[in-house]
């Protein structure tokens, strides 16, 4: 297991790692960039959905192949396990006993089905911090609600007060903002919850709702609302800079213009090929050049990198074992049943 | 009740920052910073608060933007003892040089000049603003609120408790614009990854609002989700094949909305999701801000405060951080 870097915040913390696409996945990236050592655990049934890409060309290996997958998860341990499987779930009980934080972003009641509900492990591992971050929360009669971030937008008051024209706009797959945004303030809670471990011996349980944190992002518009203050669209009027205007470039574009400065609206290709966009952290690259999620802060004692590319599924199933206790035989035995694999499964019976 | 900042002393210096969003994003990591548990003091300039006069307004004239931000935050001199300090890097020069961790707001980051800025300057240069809304002719639509200086703000606090719980001295550095384009990855890595960006309004965007009859409700769906859609509104229309794949009907967009359109419009918000929920489609009501208050899964939560004021929006062994509560209280 390689050793994170003593002088960073999270040196010597282990997070397991059950996030998938971004609201999960992309939280435990930023625990990984500040320190800690993240082993993502994926089942062969069901790997993390980043994995199908467009383009997959399906006679090769195209699960360890898309480039989004690789981009959030670069640096983290792969470790490919059943956790349908009971000998899967012991395997994952073993790694909680040494580790300090658990991420997920399943469905709510995909945990309990495990056999693993938060609950049980708060009562197990009293010094583990679980982050649970769903659509709706644990509890609530919404509980059970699907939605995807855009949908998150809508009932969270975002897309209401969004949109130039006559209708609300959500932002959509290309953004889909509720599941950006909570990346920022899931890790946070996650490490204020270690330093409350710190100061009391105690994990805890948090439930990070992506639709309570859309609309806390709003809150002084709930705050108007509930003092029957007007809270409508204004398109791309912002109150508080009332002299800014967005106006139609000669070319078919859009500039912003504000006493004392102006902006080009930017496009993909704007901005990736901007100086301050290339000179700063929003993307970095991988040790073997290819370019990684970057890292939205920095610290001038504690430089912060992206320190590995992304591991193979799989690839780190018998170091993470070795390391939890396990020995050879038992890793082979699990092997051999297929608790552990580095394919999905539909790919190795097809 | 716990409270990770207890006894910690944090300096807001939002109310010191030259410029807004730079202000705007300490204010809301102090304000986390508060609601974890750190005593926050927030010095204001000779004029007075720079929120107190911003929207939105509340009937008795004051501001709803101050009181969500600087609720239990005591207002009080740069002077004592402080664990952390916050703000632009001029009001840390002159404030906080002893401060041991800081954390310092700039447009572009630590070593590049800081030019006046907007937050809807920041939204057009890191492209966040020009992926969202309807296609072109149609302009770029600004998300609402102050997201920029916000999400900024969530990622300064993030690294101000992980400075925290390293010790020592630090000076943490958050770029509004580095946030801004981290949060529009998929742009940016559409381009260097894979050698296309996504673009405003593609025929990628199948995902809209639709009126219905009380409003709208947003049209999110996986292709996964397309044939039980298509049968939910039961149009034999739908199976046409330029409606058949996600790009079809991007495509095809117009004529999606003229055959789904009425099927949409003859229902409640309400009766729409229930249906479409019932078949794992994840579609949801556009909800205002007003009818949030009333929301029964926030009310079972207790998320927000009798004023509107939303708590922490963690659940921590089941509790609400206690420091929010008694701000909720305010």
């Amino acid at each position: 297991m390689p050793q994170s870097d003593p002088a960073l915040p999270l040196a010597g913390i282990r997070v397991v790692d059950l996030g998938w696409i971004t609201a999960g996945a992309a939280s435990s990236t930023l625990l990984l960039d500040l320190g800690a050592e993240v082993v993502k655990v994926e089942g062969p049934g069901a790997p993390d959905p980043f994995r199908q890409w467009e383009g997959a060309d399906l006679s090769t290996d195209w699960w360890n192949r898309s480039p989004f997958f690789a981009f959030t998860n670069r640096g983290k341990q792969s470790l490919c396990l059943d956790l349908k499987d009971p000998r899967g779930r012991e395997v994952l009980l073993r790694l909680l006993e040494g580790a300090d934080v658990l991420v997920e972003n399943f469905r709510r009641g995909v945990m309990a089905s495990f056999g693993l509900d938060p609950a049980m492990l708060r009562r197990r591992f009293p010094r583990l911090v679980i982050a649970s971050i769903s659509s709706q929360g644990e509890t609530g009669p919404d509980r059970d609600m699907v939605s995807f971030g855009s949908t998150l937008e809508a009932t969270g008051g975002l897309a209401a007060l969004t949109g130039a024209g006559e209708a609300p706009v959500i932002t959509g797959r290309d953004v889909n903002y509720p599941d950006q945004v909570v990346c920022l303030f899931a890790a946070g809670a996650i490490v204020a919850a270690l330093l409350e471990r710190d100061r009391t011996g105690q994990g805890a349980h948090l439930d990070l709702s992506q639709r309570e944190l859309t609309s806390f992002l709003l809150g002084e518009e709930l705050i108007a609302a509930a003092a029957a203050a007007p809270s409508p669209r204004r398109g791309n009027f912002d109150p508080v800079e009332p002299e800014e205007r967005l106006v139609a470039d000669d070319k078919g574009g859009w500039r912003v213009e504000w006493p004392g400065g102006s902006a080009p609206v930017r496009d993909g290709v704007a901005l990736a090929a901007a100086e301050e966009f290339i000179r700063g952290a929003a993307v970095l690259r991988s040790p073997d050049g290819s370019p990684a999620k970057g890292i939205p802060f920095r610290f001038a004692r504690r430089p912060l990198a992206v320190k590995e590319a992304c591991h193979e599924l799989g690839a780190d199933n018998r170091a993470v074992l070795q390391a939890a206790g396990f020995s050879a035989e038992e890793i082979d035995r699990l092997k051999e049943a297929g608790v552990l694999a580095t394919s999905p499964r539909s790919v190795r019976r097809g | 009740m716990p409270a990770p900042l207890a006894g910690r002393r944090v300096l807001d210096l939002g109310a010191l920052c030259a410029q807004r969003p730079h202000a705007l994003a300490a204010s809301m990591a102090a304000k986390l910073c508060g609601a974890y548990g750190a005593e926050v003091v927030r010095p204001r300039p000779a004029g007075g608060e720079p929120f107190a006069a911003l929207p939105p307004l509340l009937p008795d004239g004051s501001s709803a933007l101050d009181r969500f931000l600087n609720a239990g935050k005591r207002p009080g001199p740069a002077t004592g003892r402080f664990d952390a300090a916050i703000g632009d890097g001029a009001a840390l020069a002159a404030h906080a040089a002893g401060v041991p961790v800081k954390a310092r707001l700039s447009v572009f980051g630590p070593d590049e000049p800081d030019p006046p800025m907007t937050e809807l300057g920041l939204a057009a240069l890191s492209g966040l603003l020009g992926i969202v809304g309807e296609a072109p002719p149609a302009p770029p639509a600004r998300l609402a609120g102050h997201q920029i200086a916000y999400s900024a703000g969530l990622a300064t606090c993030t690294a101000l408790l992980a400075a925290l719980r390293a010790g020592g001295e630090e000076m943490v550095d958050v770029s509004l614009l580095d946030v801004a384009a981290w949060l529009n990855w998929k742009v940016a890595a559409g381009v260097m990854v894979i050698g296309s960006a996504p673009v405003r309004g593609s025929a990628r965007a199948t995902w809209f609002t639709v009126p219905a009859r009380d409003g709208h409700v947003a049209l999110v769906y996986q292709e996964k989700d397309w044939p039980a859609l298509r049968d939910l509104i039961g149009d034999p229309r739908l199976h046409e094949e330029r409606f058949a794949t996600g790009p079809a009907r991007g495509a095809n967009r117009a004529a999606l909305l003229e055959v789904i359109g009425p099927w949409f419009a003859a229902r409640t918000r309400a009766e729409i999701t229930a249906a479409a929920q019932a078949r794992r489609v994840p579609i949801g009501p556009v909800k205002w801000p007003a009818e949030l208050l009333e929301d029964a899964q926030y009310r079972a939560r207790g998320f927000l405060a009798q004023d509107g004021t939303p708590s922490l929006p963690v659940g921590w062994d089941g509790q609400r951080l206690a420091r929010e509560m008694e701000d909720a209280a305010v």
